[in-house]
């Protein structure tokens, strides 16, 4: 594996602070942070031994489905609450398997929540099938809107936007990412709308919430947010027969500088993505851009997922990569809309899949931030359908400056 | 689960590198990557398809081949695949359930995603053969399958290989549709890297070799870059087959074949149909940004009305001492910088056109715009 960063770091001793060159076994056996785990000769690792092992005990615990408060995770079971599995399809009281790239794992989800009957739903919420979408036109060529459909979206991207900044407001350590996206839920539906991502390709809850080392599509459970968290919240609205998508990286409580860099750099990423969106521009340049940035910073570009096009579908043409040398094939023209959607990492580019099918994580278990806006080709430029708002929360220190 | 020891286990050197105590199938080590090819095999029904696959299979070539029979019809989407294993002559059949990989905003369509849970799935893949009933045109499936270099996938696009049948392909040729579709066999022609030509012992034996002539001479007309093999009952020499490297854009061989100047790529009579090949040739070195907007224009505006299906080239470009390729299928298109001009080779620009309503005027005049 490539071990560039790797070779940055000086660790110290976990005991008397000395430079470290010798790590715990079982700690790399379990994948376990190596902060915490480095010593600096084999008497000190010795002496640690009976206080150090405790991590092993508490990542293995953690790991059968109890966590170290004892259980609170069964008796969540008893109230519905189980691991996702199969996209959303099924649903398992225990921890699956897997060989977690990093210390994050997952966590019982709630129970699905409802829509009001009143509220105008896409074809998947009833049968997780988005047909219209799959078999439509649209996945092939890159429609213009009409105005009647700009200004549809102009609404729809505003609720989006007021949706995603009270989830914003909620992020501190100790909360919940189910409390999240509870919060998600209830003001989308306040608003009239329908949470897009609720039950498409079965998808089970009504945004997602990607923490640390997930890239993206995270699914809301019953973890608790940690000081030093990295989280990122996508939201979707259905309103008016379009959707609206976009998505913000937040810190919780003290956030270490490595990620403050990151986080703030793939913000930036996406911002100068947007400041070359005009007609005429190729679509495989918004890679370049992304790429040239990300890389001067030493991070790397999510390659797997990438920015779509968005109206009365949630995902169709055009497919917009992140990373260069792309063969994205077209040109941007006035009235198309679409996002932009960089996932910058702190490691690799390499992504992952947790077993419930959705969860995208890091393969070096390493951090991972995104942003995303839905955009708008003027005859001049861009329009940010999903712009931050005067009232938006202030989370983004650089905004300040 | 034992409960952690009470003896401490010896530290270990923070520069070792890691070494994953159970080998999992979950690879982090990709730096190295080995990507399995994929030919896609088409053709009509009857041509010999299975006859190939078959017999590429049983063949003694030591190689594990994944065979995919896959009903595509309208849509493209693997849900479950049958693979034939083939190694040392034993056929292996297995039923394999593939995850429906999600369409959302991924860079992958589903189909590569399932290709690249079989490689691994399964150890040591050489190959993968994508065999498909009901597709009368491969285009959509090689634009699936030709992925960016960027994503290192573990699976790449190798050729596609369509298999006519010497008996009846004229019959096939001159069929003529009411609509405005052509004859698969056009389609499957003009997308091929390598045409077998099978059942050459069924064409009449008196004019036989002449016969054959003929036939080869009306394929090339319609793509005059495919590699054209005779057989019977599809018993060919494997590495004319596999590891064709049809679409890498660094591979030699083909370059070879573009700038062999005696060579005449071009059509010599139009078919009814109006699917030929043009080829145009240029020795003044041209701008790169000018290129691209050229082969833009005709491939994603369809300007000039022209309807390319592929096209395969070698650029001389201005301020540079290195040979570009130009390669498209369809609307995707790549130009890569290759290798350094030889210094025994005439540098000049050479590119080949395959499709319908081709007007070689117009290519020539407005490439002649790119100097």
């Amino acid at each position: 594996m490539a071990g560039g960063s790797d070779a940055a770091e000086t660790l110290s001793c976990a005991r008397c602070s000395n430079p470290a060159s010798l790590q715990c076994p079982k700690c790399v056996e379990l994948k376990l942070p190596r902060e915490g785990a480095a010593f600096c000769t084999q008497d000190c690792f010795k002496a640690s031994w009976s206080s150090h092992k405790s991590v092993h005990l508490k990542a293995k615990l953690s790991s059968l489905g109890t966590d170290g408060a004892g259980g609170q995770n069964s008796d969540l079971a008893s109230e519905g609450w189980l691991y996702c599995l199969r996209k959303g399809q099924s649903r398992t009281p225990k921890l699956p398997p897997f060989n977690w790239t990093g210390s994050l794992r997952p966590y019982p989800i709630s129970v699905k929540r409802n829509v009001p009957a009143h509220i105008d739903k896409p074809d998947w919420a009833n049968d997780g099938v988005p047909k219209v979408e799959l078999n439509s036109d649209w996945q092939h060529r890159v429609e213009i809107k009409t105005p009647d459909q700009i200004e549809r979206m102009r609404e729809t991207c505003r609720i989006a936007r007021e949706v995603l900044d009270a989830a914003a407001r909620m992020i501190r350590p100790g909360v919940t990412t189910d409390e999240i996206d509870r919060v998600v839920h209830e003001a989308t539906v306040a608003a009239g709308a329908y949470p897009s991502p609720l039950n498409y390709h079965f998808f089970p809850k009504s945004c997602c919430t990607s923490v640390n080392e997930v890239i993206c599509h995270g699914i809301p459970d019953a973890r608790k947010l940690e000081d030093g968290d990295i989280i990122n919240v996508d939201v979707t609205v259905y309103y008016k027969g379009v959707h609206g998508d976009l998505n913000e990286t937040y810190f919780v409580g003290n956030v270490d500088e490595a990620s403050c860099k990151l986080v703030q750099c793939t913000y930036e990423c996406l911002d100068k993505a947007i400041s070359i969106v005009k007609p005429g521009v190729r679509f495989r340049d918004v890679g370049e851009v992304i790429n040239r940035h990300a890389s001067m910073s030493g991070l790397s570009v999510v390659k797997s997922y990438c920015g779509h096009g968005i109206g009365e579908l949630f995902h169709c043409a055009p497919n917009i990569p992140h990373y260069g040398r792309n063969k994205a094939v077209g040109v941007m023209k006035a009235g198309q809309t679409f996002t932009i959607e960089p996932m910058i990492n702190a490691g690799v580019w390499r992504d992952q899949m947790w077993p419930d099918g959705w969860t995208a994580v890091t393969a070096d278990g390493k951090r991972s931030a995104q942003f995303e806006h839905t955009l708008l080709v003027t005859e001049t430029g861009v329009e940010v359908l999903t712009a931050r708002l005067p009232s938006s929360p202030d989370v983004f220190p650089w905004l300040n400056k | 689960m034992v409960d952690d020891q009470e003896e401490p286990p010896l530290a270990i050197r923070i520069d070792q590198t890691v070494e994953e105590p159970s080998q999992s199938d979950q690879e982090k080590h990709q730096n190295d990557y080995v990507s399995v090819g994929v030919t896609v095999i088409t053709g009509y029904l009857g041509a010999g398809k299975s006859t190939l696959v078959n017999y590429i299979l049983n063949a003694q070539h030591g190689k594990r081949i994944a065979v995919i029979l896959n009903e595509f019809g309208e849509e493209i989407g693997v849900e479950r695949a049958m693979i034939n294993e083939g190694e040392s002559g034993a056929l292996v059949e297995e039923w394999v359930e593939l995850a429906n990989g999600c369409v959302c905003c991924t860079v992958k369509h589903s189909l590569v995603q399932a290709l690249e849970q079989l490689v691994q799935m399964k150890k040591k893949l050489d190959h993968i053969l994508l065999e498909t009933t009901g597709l009368a045109n491969p285009a959509p499936l090689a634009s699936v399958l030709w992925l960016d270099d960027q994503l290192e996938s573990s699976v790449k696009l190798d050729s596609i290989v369509t298999v006519v049948d010497a008996k009846n392909l004229r019959f096939q040729l001159n069929r003529h549709c009411d609509s405005s579709s052509f004859p698969e066999a056009f389609l499957q022609i003009a997308f091929a890297d390598v045409v077998i030509l099978n059942k050459v012992d069924l064409v009449s034996q008196e004019q036989s070799e002449c016969a054959l002539e003929e036939l080869e001479n009306e394929i090339h007309s319609i793509n005059s870059l495919a590699n054209i093999i005779r057989s019977i009952r599809c018993e060919v020499d494997l590495s004319q087959i596999l590891n064709r490297q049809a679409y890498d854009a660094t591979h030699a061989t083909h370059l070879e074949a573009l700038l062999e100047e005696s060579k005449s790529l071009s059509s010599r009579d139009l078919h009814d149909s109006g699917v030929c090949t043009l080829c145009i040739n240029q020795m003044e070195a041209v701008d790169l940004h000018k290129v691209r907007l050229w082969i833009e224009e005709i491939l994603w505006d369809k300007k000039y009305g022209m309807d390319v299906y592929r096209c395969k080239g070698v650029l001389r470009v201005g301020n540079s001492d290195q040979l570009h390729t130009l390669q498209a299928v369809r609307e995707i298109y790549e130009i890569v910088p290759t290798r350094q001009w030889r210094n025994e080779e005439r540098q000049m620009n050479r590119i080949v056109f395959i499709g319908h309503n081709l007007d070689e005027n117009i290519l020539i005049d407005t490439f002649r715009g790119c100097i």
